[in-house]
């Protein structure tokens, strides 16, 4: 008697556990980026891909501290849900006809997509760690490999160190390193020897450019990072987010005064009919930003990030 | 663990430290196993990027495999009469690899990239490298701790546990203040101090087994 009771209460509570999980993966759903339409577990990431009518969102983990990896609204892919890949294209103000370019971490595959419709005679290479990211920004981010446009699957410091090995060493015009995991950028992708490293791949009059966040104080470690290795660094600061895009020039570019960008970035506006305002990227530069004195350059033998990142900054 | 009524067997089995210390001892070499590995991922990050082969391959593997031999090696030095002299030196050549160990991080890992070697086998051969000796060496610790904690076959499982629970805690101490703060730091300024701080200890317990020694010959002397 006493043990069909036992019985009984034991499936009881079964059920209203099976019951609870029901209903929490089902609110859990219900996102702020939409319905959840694919979920793979990577070795680097916990994917996640929601959509909201055409808008599809590439996020890493649930509660990730980067909000989300990246955005694309299927019906119009010219529009830049997101600020900063606007901000990358600053790199054509330094290097306005380049003919090869490198980005480290394709996400959804945005900027490298936009550039290579922008420029088709561009040589693009993507690398990307995460194997299972390329079939995701190809299944549901409207990404197309093409000739000109290639994806390399590494992690974006051993593959310049292996494009530093080869004879002749391949120079490339512009390198925009946007390599995000679900906190931030990898450590050994913001250090000094990192950068030196980049450099070495860099034409003399190219352009570095990092996406960074600034608000907070390991923006300033990266800033004085740039400058240790460049010499120089401009900013263009996000209007709508907290997204900085570092751009440190290579020995023969020049610098730019916010007149000459916008000056610049008019012409190529109407040389290349670009869908968004690209006087307005050039309107948030800020040529001469300082770093806190009080941070120190990021090394690979010290790199307080995720630290630094907590430390907020004004 | 009698206290008063062993004191002669302790002899008997050449324990010449204290309980407290022996468990103290295991428990620092604990805490330096776990530090180790947690800077061993930044140590090689650099040269073979974060891909999941470094991280959990090549460190971990290299640290569980030199932990096996370690303690294989440790349990045989435990029946030496001189057991308490060897892992004295055991402790010293570790801190001293571990003071060397900044100096040698770039040719070796510069070294595995030059021959062709990637992520998985370069990183797994600097990772034996680097850290295969060290770890080794602190393996022998937990076993040696184990019989010279004992003193009556009836206490040794309860002494084993003793010690791996107390050196464990003392590991997951490691594991925490190493990657919450002394990541903070500098890489090779923290596994050098360590180092330092390992030597000193190894010199500690080789003056311990010496003076004992000294001791002992002293009264066989006088007797």
């Amino acid at each position: 008697m006493e043990s069909r009771m036992r019985k009984v209460i034991l499936i009881f509570v079964f059920c209203v556990a099976a019951f609870c999980q029901l209903l929490f993966v089902s609110v859990a759903a219900a996102h702020e980026f939409g319905q959840l339409i694919y979920q793979k577990d990577s070795l680097y990431h916990r994917i996640f891909v929601y959509k909201l009518g055409p808008v599809v969102t590439l996020q890493f983990g649930r509660r990730a501290a980067v909000n989300f990896q990246s955005q694309v609204n299927l019906r119009d892919l010219r529009q830049h849900m997101v600020e900063y890949t606007k901000l990358a294209f600053c790199g054509l103000l330094y290097k306005p006809q380049p003919q090869k370019i490198l980005v480290v971490g394709l996400g959804g595959g945005v900027l490298p997509r936009e550039m290579h419709y922008y420029f088709p005679a561009l040589d693009i290479d993507v690398v990307e760690i995460d194997p299972e990211i390329l079939p995701v920004a190809r299944q549901f981010f409207s990404f197309r490999e093409a000739d000109k446009l290639k994806v390399h699957i590494a992690d974006g410091r051993m593959f310049i160190k292996k494009q530093l090995r080869r004879d002749p060493v391949p120079k490339y015009d512009i390198i925009i390193l946007d390599a995000f995991n679900s906190d931030y950028i990898p450590f050994h992708l913001m250090t000094k020897e990192f950068l030196e490293q980049a450099k070495g791949i860099l034409a003399d009059d190219g352009v570095v450019i990092a996406n960074v966040f600034y608000n907070n104080r390991l923006f300033d470690a990266e800033l004085k990072t740039f400058l240790a290795v460049f010499g120089r660094c401009q900013v263009f600061f996000g209007v709508y987010s907290t997204n900085a895009v570092l751009v440190a020039p290579g020995p023969t570019s020049q610098s730019l005064t916010v007149k000459e960008a916008v000056d610049k970035a008019m012409v190529l506006q109407r040389r290349h009919e670009l869908n968004f305002d690209m006087l307005m990227v050039a309107n948030q530069l800020r040529p001469n930003i300082r770093p806190d004195p009080r941070v120190k350059v990021l090394t690979d033998d010290r790199a307080p990030v995720n630290w630094l990142r907590t430390q907020r900054r004004n | 663990m009698g206290h008063q009524s062993s004191k002669k067997a302790k002899r008997a089995n050449g324990r010449k430290l204290h309980a407290v210390e022996i468990v103290l001892i295991a428990c620092v070499c604990g805490w330096f196993v776990m530090e180790l590995e947690i800077l061993g991922v930044r140590v090689l990050a650099p040269y073979f990027g974060s891909a999941v082969y470094v991280v959990t391959g090549s460190v971990i593997g290299v640290f569980l495999l030199s932990l096996s031999a370690g303690y294989m090696l440790g349990g045989w030095l435990s029946r030496k009469a001189n057991s308490q002299r060897m892992l004295g030196i055991n402790l010293m050549v570790a801190g001293a690899w571990l003071c060397a160990m900044p100096f040698f991080i770039e040719p070796v890992c510069d070294g595995m990239f030059n021959v062709g070697l990637g992520e998985k086998w370069g990183s797994l051969l600097s990772a034996f490298i680097l850290f295969g000796v060290p770890t080794l060496l602190l393996g022998t610790v937990s076993p040696t701790a184990v019989r010279w904690l004992t003193t009556q076959a009836s206490d040794s499982g309860l002494n084993a546990g003793l010690v791996l629970a107390l050196s464990t805690v003392a590991s997951f101490a490691g594991c925490v203040v190493t990657a919450f703060y002394l990541v903070l730091l500098s890489l090779r300024g923290t596994i050098y101090a360590s180092g330092v701080a390992l030597v000193a200890l190894g010199v500690m317990i080789l003056v311990r087994s010496r003076r004992d020694n000294f001791q002992k010959s002293q009264r066989a002397l006088g007797d």
